[in-house]
């Protein structure tokens, strides 16, 4: 049909345009795939799942045998999983005011009578000031302290086998997957984000901007010729990216590759899926925007709101019920459990498919408001 | 003055009105703009000519009233009319990123021309405008004057029964303008184009079009032909007279807001 025809013609008239101006931008490209990247290195060692480096102030009053034995328990706690560096304080006030002036953590304290009072049985007690503005440090030296304080004694009382103690044996189901590697999925999901931002609608609001709209508008094409044709470019351009995204953070990370093509079309449909949903939630809020700044904070926002509720860092599980509520209708939740799932777990279509079909819906809800919303006048 | 024109009307506003937030842009407007002729609406900052012909486009749904353009109504033909119009906006529209080809193309595409026939019409095009030695450049790279060529051509490509331009030449200086009027009277003469402009420039008014038609406050002033509205004023009279006589063109009558003049210096900076 001759309809068909000129529709196809001018939707590829739409994403011709988009296509040839990005590939014109050599920098925009490679921002679009090395920020993502960068993304990973920066998360993956400012934000561990595991605390290091964090300084202790100690200061040992004591010259009995269990003082000395805590500090070997914490410098070796030192030396092994790097929790804590040991600092060396002249005496109490010196310890505390440095951690008031934020030069330590927290400051441990061993008074003159330790070693007695544990051979005494008598409490004996150590004094920890802690930093507890900064909550996660505060816990981690707690803790750390608390396993080197501990372990003496246990030295000094030995554990017994006793019949009726369950002891736990873990028994992993899958491979072990590190911090780094577990981010790989949500950096992918950043670089889809980005992606959405920078196409897309995006596109329009620059358009209407510089007053290029008015032309545009004024032609035969079509609300969903502009909407779908923009929509098909920045799909085309950023499920690109998101792959390029993915092969690299599986390289750099060392996670290995899938075994069979079912996995590798599955993560290659979740990406087109995610784009999808995102692209056309983008569309139906900055369908109007007359200003390129108002995508700017949008996105600002849309990515906080969608980003850490979504599973990517830290489990949905864990999150307050009204924040899980924001979860179940975010579509990056879906995208992020789901390419876990089939990265880490090597997951099939069956273990997948809700999420699928949750990103598929919202796509569908979206583009029709996206299509509803988008104005054909001025 | 009000005649019946000698042939059919290629533009027909009919009672056209267009409201803002309790301003009357354009108040119950009716004219006709005969089949092949160069037709100027005239009028100062503000005095509705712009609202016209956005309506007129489609790019506005007015508030009442209605018009005919190239014998579809803009309310329930919208579709129909953006076929057969081609449209130079005064805002610059051709893609800086793109080459002149590149922009020629994606308009062929966007009205549905097809592929057997789009490299000709391209080619033609960039003939006709003058434009054929540059058409791989960057349009970033263009002057203003083959800018503004440019985009006539683009507006042409799919051979338009009615051209509206407007302001097509605010920016350029008058070795580009005297170009593009030779431009737009050979469009007409070849291809029997009816162009509805709209413009500031009383010489642009006396120099291209054959009839005109003063607006102001949103409501047509007067109309006819340049030489029998000058003839009414006086024999000394030029069109400038006219205008001032018609449009009152006094300081309080100026009613171009913030965002009109900024666009106007905005694309005549950008055509320096």
């Amino acid at each position: 049909m001759n309809g068909l025809r000129e529709t196809a013609l001018r939707l590829s008239a739409v994403v011709d345009r988009d296509w040839k101006k990005f590939r014109r931008n050599p920098v925009v490209i490679a921002m679009s795939v090395l920020m993502p990247i960068i993304y990973l290195m920066i998360l993956g060692n400012s934000f561990q799942g595991k605390l290091r480096g964090l300084p202790l102030a100690v200061v040992n009053q004591d010259s009995g045998p269990y003082s000395r034995s805590v500090l070997d328990n914490l410098r070796a706690i030192a030396a092994g999983p790097r929790t804590l560096v040991i600092r060396a304080a002249t005496d109490e006030a010196a310890a505390v005011a440095g951690v008031r002036n934020g030069i330590y953590k927290a400051a441990l304290v061993i008074p003159p009578d330790f070693s007695k009072k544990v051979v005494l049985k008598a409490g004996p007690e150590v004094g920890l000031f802690l930093d507890n503005t900064d909550g996660i440090s505060a816990q981690a030296l707690r803790g750390a302290v608390n396993g080197a304080v501990g372990a003496i004694a246990s030295d000094y009382v030995p554990i017994r086998e006793r019949a009726y103690e369950i002891h736990l044996r873990d028994n992993n189901l899958y491979r072990q997957v590190d911090y780094f590697q577990s981010l790989v999925p949500g950096v992918v999901i950043m670089s889809i984000f980005l992606g959405a931002m920078t196409t897309g609608v995006f596109n329009i609001v620059m358009d209407r901007f510089v007053g290029v709209e008015e032309a545009y508008l004024l032609t035969p094409l079509t609300k969903t010729d502009i909407v779908a044709g923009l929509i098909i470019s920045g799909l085309s351009i950023t499920t690109a990216v998101a792959v390029l995204v993915l092969a690299a953070g599986v390289a750099i990370t060392g996670i290995p590759l899938p075994g069979s093509v079912e996995q590798y079309a599955l993560m290659l449909l979740l990406i087109v899926l995610a784009t999808l949903s995102l692209l056309s939630l983008m569309f139906a809020i900055l369908g109007r925007a007359r200003h390129p700044r108002i995508v700017g904070v949008m996105s600002g926002f849309l990515n906080v709101i969608l980003f850490f509720p979504s599973g990517a860092m830290y489990p949905v599980a864990s999150l307050p019920g009204w924040l899980r509520g924001l979860a179940r209708i975010n579509p990056e939740a879906y995208a992020v459990s789901a390419l876990k799932a089939v990265l880490f777990k090597g997951a099939h279509l069956a273990t997948v498919w809700g999420d699928i079909a949750f990103l598929a819906a919202f796509t569908a809800v979206m583009m029709t408001a996206a299509i509803v919303l988008f104005k054909r006048t001025l | 003055m009000s005649q019946i024109p000698p042939h059919p009307a290629a533009v027909e506003a009919l009672t056209l009105t267009r409201c803002f937030d309790g301003l009357t842009a354009v108040d119950k407007l009716s004219f006709a703009v005969p089949a092949g002729t160069i037709f100027g609406l005239l009028g100062t900052n503000g005095a509705g000519k712009s609202t016209t012909i956005k309506m007129l486009t489609t790019l506005l749904p007015p508030t009442s009233g209605t018009a005919r353009v190239a014998g579809f109504d803009v309310i329930r033909q919208p579709q129909a009319v953006r076929r057969h119009i081609g449209y130079v906006a005064q805002m610059l529209s051709a893609d800086g990123e793109l080459t002149g080809y590149e922009n020629l193309l994606i308009s062929a595409k966007i009205y549905g021309i097809p592929r057997s026939q789009r490299g000709s019409r391209i080619a033609q095009a960039l003939e006709f405008m003058e434009l054929a030695s540059h058409a791989d450049k960057m349009v970033s790279q263009y002057s203003g004057g083959m800018i503004r060529r440019l985009e006539i051509a683009q507006a042409m490509l799919h051979r338009p029964e009615v051209l509206f331009l407007d302001e097509p030449t605010v920016g350029l200086d008058p070795a580009a303008k005297h170009a593009v009027w030779q431009h737009i009277r050979q469009l007409r003469k070849e291809m029997g184009t009816t162009v509805l402009m709209t413009t500031h420039d009383m010489e642009e008014a006396d120099q291209l079009c054959e009839r005109v038609a003063f607006m102001h406050g949103g409501k047509l002033a007067a109309q006819g032909f340049p030489s029998e509205l000058k003839a009414d004023l006086g024999p000394a009279a030029n069109l400038d007279d006219v205008f001032i006589h018609y449009t009152g063109a006094s300081v309080s009558a100026e009613r171009g807001d913030y965002r009109d003049v900024a666009r106007t210096r905005r694309t005549a900076q950008r055509l320096e």
